[in-house]
């Protein structure tokens, strides 16, 4: 996986990089869902697409974060495999995000409650696409 | 940032550059330790640059960094003098809170009947990654508009709970117009439920009395085995706090306002995005008072049904609800003048002193029971509002985290921590094993300091402790 895990005393954060924007926001969906359960890409039975615009690439992954944690509650899934592609501009984005039940799956992590937009980064570092989202959990 | 000891438990930040209030962090030397080596002292600053705000960005003795706010953290702000609402001093789980609930029964008839009240409550208690709630979502509208007070219409609970509510169980000005469809669907299956993380059902046994008149009129005695529940408004808060800070979001640049972090995304109380704020959160925090108020008519069935008694004759009544994350117009002294203020509370309990209007009468010469739940393992505390908080009526909402979840895994396993409960003689009833050790007692702090330290400051005085013997965490 190319995310990371960061402390935080009472909440959950992860970091990631990736080559492009497309890559960066597959692998932050990966790490926010592979905090409450880790299950391989291959196990997933059902798929979502959400789309989503935002005035600025910060505010585009907190909303599809947000809108997939929203998808996952309300369906009951856990997410494990992602399909990501960018809009115009990077203001845009198209995510199939395929999971199963919860039930069946054992718990790594509590279940996040919200994306928020404390200490949040998403900005290009010496061409590599650069990631950090806290999550209240 | 160097915060200065100004008295044995207060440490000072002077306002320096957006800050327009000093940050005031009450804590022993071992807490400040803690708090110097994460970021929560710098939060404590960020949000003394909120508009409007006064006498200080204020935190509690189990103030621990938390996003936006710190937890712990109080800030009010005034009203007519161009103040905010910041629907990140609030959170998501608006309205999360506690619930304490006495009984007739001591440890030895607990002991007698562990086995079935622990199997009980393990199935009449929801909780977990997506366990579906006790009532049914058709009850959830008027609940957005009557709290706790819609649910006792639908047969949960009993008559006299309403007044030992916080706000009677009813938060005023509710619009649920404008919570979304969105947050109603995240809730729809959750009305009843406990959620996961922090949140739990304990049941305790009064270990100490340190205020013998404030027990009396509680209704606490040494021995008496109790029920604390912790849980708040479930996905449909987490929803509508996640759409508000969309809206103060955006909104907050046509007011001028411009914060050192988004978190704290904010608008003047009395802008229309401001009023539709508090009235989606007193909507939400409905929810709150309901979802504690029907879980708790489940414990009282679950404790019923072992003792073979009816629910009415465990003597299962209300001590308090309190909640610790709200935003409330309160009018308190500043400056020798009466203020209209919004008191933002992140982790923080209201704790209304002797003779405050709004409380039941029996409780006016004692003051608001404030409960202070402590980490699975370790004990809890029951404390009462004193006259002259210096924090606009605030004291702790817990014991406040000292270690990261990462870190609290690292250190032991679920399995060792359950296994070191029930040898101390705790029950567990966990929804993860695994999940166990995040919550374990050594990633807290020493809750005895945290109600040491409020009795110290000034924020609330010791009324009784009480000490786990059995947990159904979420």
């Amino acid at each position: 996986m190319a995310y990371r895990v960061l402390s935080h005393t009472a909440d959950t954060g992860i970091e990631a990089t990736a080559d492009s924007l497309t890559g960066l926001i597959g692998e932050l969906c990966a790490g926010m869902f592979g905090l409450v359960a880790s299950v391989v890409p291959s196990a997933a039975r059902k798929w979502v697409e959400v789309s989503l615009e935002a005035p600025s690439v910060e505010e585009l992954v907190v909303d599809t974060l947000s809108e997939l944690l929203y998808h996952a509650e309300v369906e009951n899934l856990t997410f494990c495999a992602f399909r990501v592609s960018m809009g115009p501009d990077d203001l845009a984005v198209k995510v199939q995000a395929g999971g199963l039940s919860v039930d069946a799956v054992e718990p790594v992590g509590p279940p996040i409650k919200a994306v928020t937009y404390h200490d949040l980064v998403v900005e290009q570092r010496d061409g590599v696409w650069y990631g950090r989202v806290y999550f209240d959990v | 940032m160097e915060f200065r000891r100004i008295s044995d438990v207060v440490w000072e930040l002077a306002a320096s550059g957006g800050m327009t209030v000093p940050g005031r962090i009450f804590a022993s030397e071992a807490i400040m330790e803690s708090v110097r080596l994460e970021h929560a002292s710098t939060q404590v600053a960020n949000v003394a640059h909120l508009p409007g705000i006064v006498k200080a960005s204020f935190a509690m003795p189990d103030i621990h960094w938390g996003y936006g706010f710190p937890i712990g953290g109080v800030a009010a702000t005034a009203v007519d003098e161009g103040g905010v609402v910041s629907p990140g001093g609030v959170g998501y789980d608006i309205c999360c809170g506690v619930r304490l609930l006495a009984s007739k029964f001591n440890e030895a008839d607990f002991e007698r009947h562990r086995d079935s009240v622990m199997g009980n409550l393990d199935h009449a208690i929801p909780r977990g990654l997506g366990r579906g709630g006790i009532a049914e979502a058709s009850l959830i509208p008027e609940v957005l508009l009557r709290g706790a007070a819609a649910a006792l219409d639908a047969g949960y609970g009993w008559e006299d709970d309403l007044e030992k509510c916080e706000e009677n169980g009813t938060s005023a000005g509710a619009n649920p117009s404008v919570i979304s469809d969105r947050a109603v669907t995240r809730g729809q299956s959750q009305l009843g439920s406990l959620g996961a993380g922090n949140h739990f059902l304990e049941i305790q046994v009064v270990d100490e009395i340190h205020d013998a008149e404030a027990a009396s009129v509680f209704g606490l005695a040494e021995g008496m085995v109790v029920v604390m529940l912790h849980c708040g408004s479930r996905g449909l808060g987490h929803q509508t706090c996640t759409d508000q800070l969309q809206t103060t979001g955006a909104a907050m640049h046509r007011y001028g306002i411009t914060v050192p972090d988004r978190q704290l995304a904010c608008v003047p109380v009395s802008s229309p995005e401001g009023r539709e704020y508090l009235g989606a959160m007193a909507a939400a925090a409905n929810f709150a008072w309901a979802n504690r108020h029907i879980l708790a008519h489940a414990a009282r069935g679950a404790f019923a049904d072992a003792f073979g008694v009816s629910p009415k004759k465990t003597g299962m009544r209300l001590i308090f609800d309190v909640a610790h994350n709200l935003a409330k117009i309160e009018t308190h002294e500043v400056a020798g003048k009466l203020v209209e203020l919004c008191v933002h509370r992140k982790g923080a309990t209201r704790a209304f002193g002797p003779g405050h209007p709004d409380l039941p009468e029996d409780l006016i010469p004692v003051g608001q029971p404030v409960l202070v739940p402590g980490s699975m393992g370790t004990a809890s505390w029951v404390l009462r509002g004193v006259s002259d908080n210096p924090a606009f009526a605030s004291a702790a909402h817990g014991a406040g985290r000292l270690m990261s979840r990462k870190k609290a895994k690292q250190k032991e396993s679920g399995g060792q921590v359950r296994d070191q409960l029930e040898a101390k003689g705790i029950s567990v009833r966990p929804g993860s094993v695994r999940l166990l050790s995040e919550e374990a007692p050594y990633a807290y702090k020493d809750v005895d300091e945290v109600a040491e330290v409020c009795a110290r400051a000034g924020l609330a005085a010791k009324v009784a402790r009480l000490r786990p013997v059995g947990v159904v965490k979420g």
